[in-house]
């Protein structure tokens, strides 16, 4: 499997200036976005999406890889300093990183969830370039049969484990379905769904979709709340916070030694958890929380201590790397950030999944050399600018909204040159908007966008392979039948462990 | 009050799912009368077949979660709504779309600084003159972020650049 001319050409992509470049301004940017409180690592990618579409491809991935991992770490910041989680996957942060702080050691605090993402992050990445490939091989005995279900398999755990409700994951799904549905059909290129208008007749564009609905609605909602205020938001009544890297002396080897069964534990949560569609950095923060404060009672996790950060921040960077499996496996993106990941890799013409390995083996070791080097550079920027970014936190809304409207205007709009493309940003945006507010996750919405003409094409593929026969299409092979019953099964038990985790 | 009562149901998840249910009914009953969702393509399959299943299970989780055992409870977000504040997103939305048109005419320089500055003074962030220095700045910062980048912005009929 592994093929020495490929990786001399994966190295001719990644050891170029413009991918250093990019990742560190990736990196960059992504840790801005996750401090402040509010916007999301999918709501950076999105953002950053439409660049990466003018890049060559290495540096798209690094752009798009060095905003995810930044935004994962940045998320702690805010946790640490003011008790606000910067990114949902750092709540559970909060609970012993802002007492830390509050006892006089936030730099140590600051530190620890530095240190604690890093080693996290590097050691799932290392065991994602290990295991993605060996994945990959039993993919590539999948026939069309066996596609339609596993792509199934993917949409349902996505919709089912997403959000807090069931029935409204699934909808969202659904509604992705739908969306994907307009424009010309995969096989026999008529259309359909048009309402009649001709901008619909290629149907719905990654970019305007994927900013509509994941940085639109975040925006739009924080608007809404200023909006239905009456007093003013911006005139100074924040208090001005202390910057927290002044407060305490800094972590010590040995204190950062002493917690490497926490990081231990978050490190295998993360990146289990990270392989499963649906589940995020959200429940692998909290499980490595819950389950390093069960097994070290001693050590009076939620008190104040350094392990109660290192269990989680270990625990959500963790699930970084293992995202990609699905998505380069088979080509099922387990994770917003994923799906933007593989967006951005079909804009270059390499879809993923288990073919990738085969006809774009140089992108795929480029993939993993970058997931590894922007750790390092993770490293590099968050120990340099922690304070700076403590600071970003309080970045004023009033200036971020139109701030990020604009952005996603140009974005959107520089993808294609289309204006229509503005039209359904837009329409997507009130939609995403309507979504939050009811409960609605959007991450299936987009999974199940991108998955949706895969599945059409191999359903009709199997249609075609077995005329007349529709049943043995569906149902032919063991394959099928196994992966239906797993749909089945996972669904059930992931449900009924996450109700007992919330308990 | 019986105004009030009806949308404090409406607000209720069961309220949502019959919204739903009924959006997604109206779009299947039209389905059903284009000429294009029964049309069979040469491979047997027919050519509307991913829009009405998507549509039928929106309709049936509609109703689903209409009778679902959380029907009662009003989501968090949706409490703390106001109209004030959906019609401010609303008009934001407009805003943009405004914005984005007359940015092609006119071109980025010009307009970006206009609109920016409506949106922080309608956000409430603070003085005027603080507004109409922000909108500067920041215009000025993302030309030139985007100009790096290779991304041309449009230049409308004035035409003005940077020489970068």
């Amino acid at each position: 499997m592994f093929d020495p001319a490929a990786l001399a050409a994966a190295l001719d992509l990644f050891l170029h200036w413009q991918t250093f470049l990019w990742l560190i301004i990736g990196v960059f940017v992504g840790t801005g976005v996750g401090a402040i409180p509010g916007l999301t690592a999918s709501t950076g990618i999105a953002v950053m999406l439409p660049v990466a579409f003018f890049l060559p491809v290495a540096p798209a991935l690094g752009l798009i890889i060095g905003v995810y991992k930044g935004a994962i770490y940045g998320g702690s910041i805010s946790a640490v300093s003011f008790g606000v989680p910067g990114t949902p996957g750092a709540a559970a942060t909060v609970y012993d990183g802002y007492k830390l702080t509050q006892k006089g050691q936030g730099r140590k605090g600051l530190e620890m969830a530095l240190y604690a993402s890093i080693t996290g992050d590097t050691l799932s990445d290392i065991f994602t370039i290990f295991v993605a490939p060996m994945v990959a091989v039993v993919a590539l005995a999948f026939g069309p049969t066996e596609k339609v279900w596993l792509l199934m398999l993917g949409m349902v755990l996505i919709g089912a484990l997403t959000g807090k409700h069931l029935l409204l994951g699934l909808m969202s799904a659904i509604i992705g379905v739908f969306l994907a549905s307009i424009g010309r059909d995969p096989m026999a290129g008529v259309t359909r769904m048009t309402f009649g208008q001709w901008w619909l007749m290629d149907g719905i564009h990654l970019i305007p979709l994927v900013i509509g609905i994941f940085a639109m609605p975040v925006i739009l909602l924080e608007a809404a709340k200023l909006l239905g205020e009456r007093r003013a938001a911006g005139t100074g009544e924040q208090e001005k916070r202390k910057s927290v890297w002044k407060t305490g002396p800094g972590l010590s080897f040995q204190e950062f030694w002493r917690t490497r069964k926490e990081l231990g534990i978050g490190t295998v949560i993360g990146s289990f958890i990270g392989m499963l569609p649906g589940l995020g950095s959200t429940p692998a923060a909290f499980l490595s929380y819950a389950l390093a404060k069960h097994l070290s009672p001693y050590k009076k996790i939620g008190t104040g201590v350094l392990e109660g950060v290192a269990a989680p921040e270990s625990g959500n960077n963790a699930t970084c790397g293992p995202t990609l499996i699905p998505l380069l496996a088979f080509g099922i993106p387990g994770s917003p950030a994923a799906a933007l990941i593989g967006g951005a890799l079909m804009l270059h013409g390499a879809t993923p999944g288990p073919r990738m390995f085969v006809y774009y083996p140089d992108v795929i070791y480029a993939l993993f050399m970058i997931l590894l080097v922007a750790n390092i550079v993770n490293l590099g920027i968050g120990r340099i600018f922690a304070r700076v970014y403590a600071t970003l936190a309080q970045f004023p809304k009033p200036v971020l909204i139109p701030l990020i409207l604009m952005l996603a205007i140009i974005g959107a709009y520089a993808a294609r040159a289309n204006p229509y493309d503005i039209v359904i940003m837009l329409f997507l945006g009130i939609l995403g908007f309507g979504m939050i507010v009811v409960d609605m996750p959007t991450a299936p919405l987009v999974i199940a966008f991108i998955l949706t003409p895969m599945v059409e094409e191999n359903l009709r593929r199997a249609l075609i392979m077995n005329p007349g026969n529709p049943g043995k299409a569906l149902f032919g092979s063991p394959l099928a039948i196994g992966l239906i019953l797993a749909m089945v099964v996972l669904v059930f038990f992931t449900v009924q462990f996450l109700k007992k985790v919330e308990e | 009050m019986a105004m009030q009562s009806f949308r404090q149901r409406l607000q209720t998840k069961q309220g949502i799912g019959i919204v739903i249910a009924l959006l997604s009914g109206g779009v299947l009953v039209y389905l059903f009368l284009t000429p294009w969702a029964l049309r069979k393509l040469s491979d047997g399959f027919y050519l509307g077949f991913f829009n009405m299943l998507s549509i039928g299970l929106l309709l049936l989780m509609g109703l689903g979660l209409a009778a679902d055992k959380h029907r009662k409870e009003v989501p968090e977000e949706l409490k703390t709504l106001t109209l004030r504040g959906f019609l401010g997103v609303l008009g934001l939305a407009a805003g943009c779309l405004l914005y984005f048109e007359v940015m092609r005419r006119i071109g980025f320089l010009v307009i970006t600084p206009i609109f920016l500055f409506i949106a922080f003074f309608a956000l409430k962030l603070g003085h005027w003159w603080r507004c109409v220095v922000l909108a500067v700045v920041v215009t000025v910062i993302v030309y030139l972020l985007f100009s790096v980048v290779g991304l041309e912005l449009p230049h409308g009929f004035l035409s003005v650049e940077l020489p970068i």
